[in-house]
C-alpha cells in the first residue's frame, strides 16, 4: 500500500469518487486554483474542471444550502467550509433544512452531500479557527457525524460519505493533515459506526477520537512500561456510534476513560459515558473517567492552548486512577 | 402575453381552488381540527398561480411558511395536503411535516419551509443541479418581504447571479412580517430595487392581477431557461387574513383591509373572464360547486384516514 | 410667494422593461439624492415655497435630511393610495393652489398623469428612468434653478416653456385619457404587467412627438421625420407585415425592424379610428385602455397639451438677462 499523509488521502478519495460518478461536486471557499486551504482539494480543478469543482464566494449559507438544494434534486456535492467554527453562519441550512428534511417530508427526500470541516487546536488560530464542535452535530436527528483519525480511515470513510444518502457532517482535525500512513489503493470503503481498536489491550479502555487516538496511543505506550495494557478504540464515526464495538472492549477491561479535544462539558464523552453507564455498568471495576479540554474558548498564547489540549499525561493520570 | 382560454381558465380554477381550501382550512382549524399553525395564502392567490402558470413538473420551487397556495398551483393533490394538516398517516408527509413542511419532489415542490429566509439557498441549489445535469428545468424561489431581509437571501441571490443559476425570486410582498411593516423593516421601498445591488433584472408587478404577474413570470422564468440567469419578480400583494389563523391583526387598519379587498385577485379575473364571455355565472357555479365537493372529499379523505402509528416516530431520520 | 412643487413616483423605474429589454433598475435613494439637489437649486433661485406629493417611502423627506434650507416645504395633505391616482391628485391640488411650477422625478408614465392634473401650470420632467421621451436626462440642480425662475416669475412663461400637443383616445365619444408621447394599439385584451414588448401585437402607433435621438416607439416615426412636441400634427403609422421596414431603438437595448403598411401625418382635431377591437392602447409605454369588442374608439391630435420648461431656452434666457451674473464684461 502507498504511503500517504491525511490530506492527500483525502485528495485521493475525492478522486477515486470523482472519476466514478459524474453527479459528485465540490464547492467552497478557496477548494479550486488554491488548492483547499489545507491542500485536500488540489490537483482537483486541473482534472475535473470549474463545473464540478467550484471556488465559492465566502458565503457559508449558500454553500451548504445551495449544497441540499442541489443534492435534493439530484447531485451529490462535496463541500468544504474551512473551519467548523464557521458553521455558526450557516447552520440553519445544516440543521433545519439538511437534518430535517427527509423526516418532514415524510421519509420522501434523499439529500447526499458531505460537509467537510477542519477542526481542532495546535496551531495557534485562536477560538475561533480551533474549535471541535462534534457534540453539537452529534445533538442533530438526521446527520451522520465522521471524526477520521488516520489517512487510510480518512480515505475509506469519506468514500463512504460521499456514497451515503444521508447528509454527512465529515470532520478533520487540522493536527492530522501531514500525518503519514500506508493507505489503501483505489476504491475502498470503511462502513459507519464501526469502531477500529488502534491498540489492543487488557486492563483499561481508551476510547479517542481524531488527534486524540494518537495522543492516547503514545500514553499508552508509556502506560506499557509501567505495566498496565491499554486498549486504545477510536469509533471514527460519532453517528451513527459503534456502541457494541466500545461496550466489547469494556467488557473485556472493565475500566474505561475517554478522550477527546472538545470541551469536557457536554461533549461526545458525556455521551459515551452514558452509554456504557446504561448498559454495561455491572461490567466496570472504576468510575468512567474523561480527559477533555476544560470549559472556554481556545486560547491563542502557545502555553495556554498547549494546557487547553489534552495531554498524553493526563490521559495517564486519569488510567492510573481507574486501575487504583 | 396570449393566453388561450384553457390557461385563462385553469388560472381562474386555481386561484379559486387555493381560496376554497384555504378558506376551508380557517373553518377547520377554528374547529380545533387542525392543530399547530396554519399560515393562509387568501388573497394572494395571484401570485403562486400566476408564476406556476409557466413551470413543469421538471421545474422546482421553494416555498414558505405560507405555501398552501404554492402547492396547489404547482399541482399539489388537495387530498394529501389535507391528510397532512390533520396529522394523518396518509398526508403528503405521513403526518410527520405539517403545514409548514409539505413537500412533493415528484412535482418540484421542494417544501413549503418554517424558516423564514430557509428557501433561497436551497432554490439556487436546484438550480444548480438543473444548470449542471443540462436537464432545462428552472427553479423558482417564493419569498416573503420578511425573508428579502434575511442574509441567506442575499446571499443565494449573489451565488445565482455569480454562476448565472436558472432560479427566479419571485417576492411575495404582502408589507408585514408578522406585525412588523415594511415601512420599518426596509430602507427602500422596493424590494425590486435590491436586484440592482446583484445585477439582475428586478421589477414590480401588481401581484393581484394574475396576468401581469403570469406575464413577468414568464419572461423571467424563459430568460432562466434561455441560460441569461436569475431575476427578482416583486409582487405587492396582501394577506386578507392575520400572519396565522388567531392573529388579531392590531398592528394593520380594518381600512387598509378594506382597500386591498376591493384589489381582491379574483373577481378581478371573473369580471375580465366574464367581460370576454369565457365565464357565465352558470360556469362560475358549476366551477365553484366542483371545487367545493373536492374540497369536501379531500376533508373526508382526511378525517377518515388514520393517524401514523407511534411506532413510526423515529422511522424517516435517515435514508 | 414664489411656490413649487414636487411630484416624485417612488415606483417609476421598476416596471417590467428591466426583464424583457435592458432597463436599469432606477433606485430611490438616487431619487432622494436628485430631490435633494432640485431643492438647493430651487432655493438659489429664490423659491420659497415648496409643496410635494407624501409618498409611502418619503423621498422628499428623506432628501431634507441632509439639507439645511429655510425655505418652507410641506406635505401635500390628502389620502394617498400609493398608486398612479397620486401623482394625478397631487398635480390638481398643486394647480389649485398656483403652483409656479410642478417638477417631477418619473418617467413618461408619470408625466403623462400629472399632465392630466396639472392644468396649466407648468411642469419641469425630470427623467428616472431609460426608456423615457417627455422627461428630460438633466442635473437636479439645473433643473431646480430653471423650475425656480420661471415660478418666481423672473423669466416670464411665454420665454421660457412651451404648450406640448396630446393624444387623446376617444372611446364611444367620451374622451377617455391622453397621452404625451406615444399611444400604440395592441392585439391584447389584458392591462397586465402593462409594458409592450412584443412588436407582433402592435398594430397602431400613433405619435405626438418623434425624433431620431429618441427611445421608445416614438422612435419608428423618428426615423422616418421629426416632430417637435409643440408641432401641432402627428404621425400615424399601420404595422403590419410585408411592408417597408424601419429598425429603430424600440426599448432600452432592443433595436427592431418593424414592417410599417401605411403612414401618415394627422392634423390637430383631426381623428382616426382604431382598426382593431378588442385590443388595449398603450399610453406612453404602459397599457392603460382597455378597448372591448366591438366598441368604436379613435384618436385625436390636441394642441392643448401640458405646458413644459424648455430648460434650455429658460437658462438662456436667465443669461440674456445676467440673473446670474452682475455686470461683467467679457474682454
Amino acid at each position: 500500500m502507498p504511503n500517504m499523509n491525511f490530506a492527500q488521502a483525502l485528495n485521493d478519495a475525492h478522486k477515486v469518487e470523482m472519476e466514478r460518478d459524474a453527479n459528485i461536486y465540490v464547492a467552497g471557499e478557496d477548494v479550486g486554483v488554491y488548492g483547499g486551504i489545507f491542500g485536500v482539494t488540489a490537483g482537483l480543478l486541473d482534472q475535473f474542471g470549474d463545473k464540478r469543482v467550484k471556488d465559492t464566494p465566502i458565503t457559508e449559507s449558500a454553500i451548504v444550502g445551495t449544497a441540499v438544494g442541489a443534492a435534493t434534486a439530484g447531485l451529490r456535492p462535496v463541500i468544504e467550509l474551512m473551519f467548523v467554527d464557521f458553521i455558526g453562519v450557516a447552520l440553519d441550512q445544516l440543521y433545519n433544512q439538511a437534518a430535517k428534511m427527509k423526516y418532514m417530508f415524510g421519509g420522501k427526500a434523499k439529500i447526499p452531500m458531505v460537509l467537510r470541516m477542519t477542526c481542532g487546536a495546535g496551531i495557534g488560530a485562536a477560538a475561533q479557527h480551533s474549535q471541535c464542535l462534534e457534540a453539537m452535530f452529534m445533538h442533530l436527528p438526521g446527520l451522520k457525524v465522521v471524526m477520521p483519525s488516520t489517512p487510510n480511515d480518512a480515505k475509506g470513510l469519506l468514500i463512504e460519505a460521499i456514497r451515503d444518502d444521508n447528509p454527512v457532517v465529515f470532520l478533520e482535525h487540522k493536527m492530522l493533515y501531514a500525518l503519514e500512513g500506508e493507505v489503501a489503493e483505489g476504491d475502498f470503503t470503511i462502513p459507519f459506526g464501526q469502531a477500529d481498536i488502534k491498540r489492543e489491550g487488557q486492563d483499561v479502555t481508551i476510547v479517542a477520537t481524531a488527534n486524540m487516538v494518537h495522543t492516547a496511543l503514545s500514553a499508552a505506550e508509556k502506560l506499557a512500561a509501567d505495566g498496565i495494557s491499554a486498549e486504545v478504540v477510536d469509533p471514527r464515526t460519532l453517528y451513527p456510534l459503534d456502541e457494541e464495538g466500545i461496550i466489547q472492549s469494556v467488557k473485556k477491561t472493565h475500566r474505561l476513560v475517554i478522550v477527546h479535544e472538545e470541551v469536557k462539558f457536554a461533549g461526545s464523552g458525556a455521551e459515551i459515558a452514558a452509554i456504557v453507564a446504561e448498559k454495561a455498568f455491572d461490567y466496570l471495576d472504576a468510575p468512567i473517567l474523561r480527559v477533555a479540554a476544560p470549559f472556554c474558548p481556545v486560547p491563542f498564547s502557545q502555553p495556554l492552548e498547549q494546557a487547553f489540549i489534552p495531554s498524553e499525561e493526563e490521559i495517564i493520570d486519569a488510567v492510573k486512577k481507574v486501575m487504583e | 402575453m396570449d393566453l388561450t382560454n384553457e390557461q385563462l381558465l385553469d388560472m381562474y380554477v386555481t386561484m379559486n381552488k387555493i381560496r376554497t381550501f384555504e378558506n376551508r382550512v380557517a373553518e377547520l382549524f377554528a374547529d380545533g381540527k387542525i392543530p399547530g399553525f396554519v399560515h393562509l395564502y387568501v388573497g394572494e392567490e395571484a401570485v403562486a398561480t400566476g408564476v406556476c402558470a409557466s413551470l413543469t413538473d421538471q421545474d422546482y420551487i421553494t416555498s414558505t411558511h405560507r405555501g398552501h397556495g404554492h402547492l396547489i398551483a404547482k399541482g399539489g393533490d388537495i387530498k394529501l395536503m389535507m391528510a397532512e394538516l390533520f396529522g394523518k398517516k396518509t398526508g403528503y408527509c405521513k403526518g410527520k411535516g405539517g403545514s409548514m413542511h409539505i413537500a412533493d419532489l415528484n412535482l418540484g415542490i421542494m417544501g413549503a419551509n418554517g424558516i423564514v429566509g430557509g428557501g433561497p439557498p436551497l432554490a439556487s441549489g436546484a438550480a444548480l443541479a438543473c444548470q449542471y445535469l443540462g436537464n432545462d428545468g428552472v427553479a423558482v424561489c417564493f419569498f416573503g418581504d420578511g425573508a428579502s431581509n434575511q442574509g441567506t437571501t442575499h446571499e443565494a441571490m449573489n451565488l445565482a447571479t455569480c454562476w448565472k443559476l436558472p432560479v427566479v425570486f419571485v417576492n411575495e410582498n404582502n408589507m408585514y412580517g408578522i406585525s412588523s411593516c415594511t415601512l420599518n423593516s426596509m430602507c427602500v421601498p422596493n424590494i425590486a430595487d435590491r436586484a440592482a445591488a446583484y445585477d439582475m433584472p428586478g421589477v414590480v408587478v401588481d401581484g393581484n392581477d394574475v396576468i401581469a404577474v403570469c406575464e413577468a413570470a414568464a419572461e423571467g422564468i424563459s430568460r432562466a431557461r434561455q441560460g441569461k440567469g436569475p431575476s427578482l419578480i416583486e409582487c405587492k400583494t396582501y394577506r386578507h387574513r392575520g400572519h396565522f389563523e388567531g392573529d388579531p391583526c392590531a398592528y394593520r387598519e380594518d381600512s387598509e383591509l378594506e382597500e386591498w379587498k376591493e384589489k381582491d385577485p379574483i373577481p378581478r379575473l371573473e369580471q375580465k373572464l366574464m367581460e370576454i364571455e369565457l365565464l357565465t355565472d352558470a360556469k362560475i357555479n358549476e366551477i365553484k360547486s366542483g371545487l367545493q365537493k373536492d374540497m369536501a372529499d379531500a376533508e373526508q379523505f382526511a378525517e377518515e384516514s388514520p393517524f401514523p402509528d407511534v411506532s413510526e416516530l423515529t422511522e424517516d431520520v435517515y435514508t | 410667494m414664489s411656490s413649487v412643487g414636487i411630484i416624485a413616483n417612488p415606483a417609476s423605474g421598476t416596471d417590467i422593461r428591466r426583464l424583457v429589454a435592458y432597463g436599469s433598475v432606477f433606485n430611490n435613494q438616487e431619487k432622494v439624492r436628485i430631490v435633494r439637489r432640485i431643492l438647493l437649486g430651487l432655493e438659489a433661485a429664490g423659491v420659497q415655497q415648496i409643496s410635494y406629493m407624501p409618498d409611502y417611502y418619503g423621498i422628499v423627506e428623506r432628501a431634507l435630511d441632509a439639507l439645511k434650507t429655510s425655505m418652507n416645504i410641506l406635505p401635500l395633505v390628502f389620502n394617498a393610495k400609493a398608486d398612479q391616482r397620486d401623482s394625478m391628485r397631487a398635480a390638481e391640488i398643486l394647480a389649485q393652489n398656483g403652483a409656479g411650477c410642478i417638477i417631477t422625478l418619473g418617467g413618461d408614465g408619470t408625466n403623462r398623469v400629472v399632465a392630466k392634473g396639472a392644468c396649466n401650470t407648468p411642469i419641469l420632467p425630470v427623467s428616472t428612468g431609460t426608456n423615457n421621451v417627455f422627461p428630460y436626462m438633466i442635473e437636479g440642480t439645473i433643473a431646480g434653478l430653471a423650475a425656480g425662475l420661471i415660478a418666481a416669475g423672473k423669466v416670464p412663461q411665454k420665454e421660457g416653456t412651451f404648450t406640448s400637443t396630446q393624444l387623446e383616445v376617444i372611446v364611444e365619444q367620451q374622451l377617455t385619457d391622453v397621452a404625451i408621447v406615444d399611444a400604440v394599439v395592441c392585439d391584447d385584451i389584458f392591462i397586465g404587467s402593462r409594458a409592450v414588448w412584443k412588436m407582433d401585437k402592435i398594430k397602431q402607433v400613433f405619435l405626438n412627438r418623434s425624433s431620431p435621438a429618441s427611445i421608445g416607439f416614438s422612435s419608428i416615426g423618428g426615423m422616418l421625420r421629426s416632430i417637435a412636441p409643440h408641432e401641432p400634427f402627428s404621425m400615424v403609422l399601420e404595422l403590419g407585415q410585408n411592408g417597408p421596414t424601419v429598425t429603430a431603438p424600440i426599448a432600452p437595448g432592443v433595436v427592431e425592424t418593424v414592417s410599417v403598411k401605411n403612414v401618415r401625418m394627422m392634423a390637430s382635431g383631426e381623428e382616426v379610428a382604431l382598426t382593431h377591437s378588442p385590443c388595449v392602447v398603450a399610453l406612453d409605454g404602459e397599457r392603460e385602455v382597455e378597448i372591448k369588442r366591438g366598441q368604436q374608439a379613435t384618436i385625436r391630435l390636441s394642441t392643448d397639451g401640458p405646458l413644459v420648461v424648455d430648460v434650455e431656452q429658460t437658462m438662456a434666457y436667465a443669461m440674456q438677462k445676467r440673473i446670474f451674473a452682475s455686470d461683467v464684461n467679457i474682454n
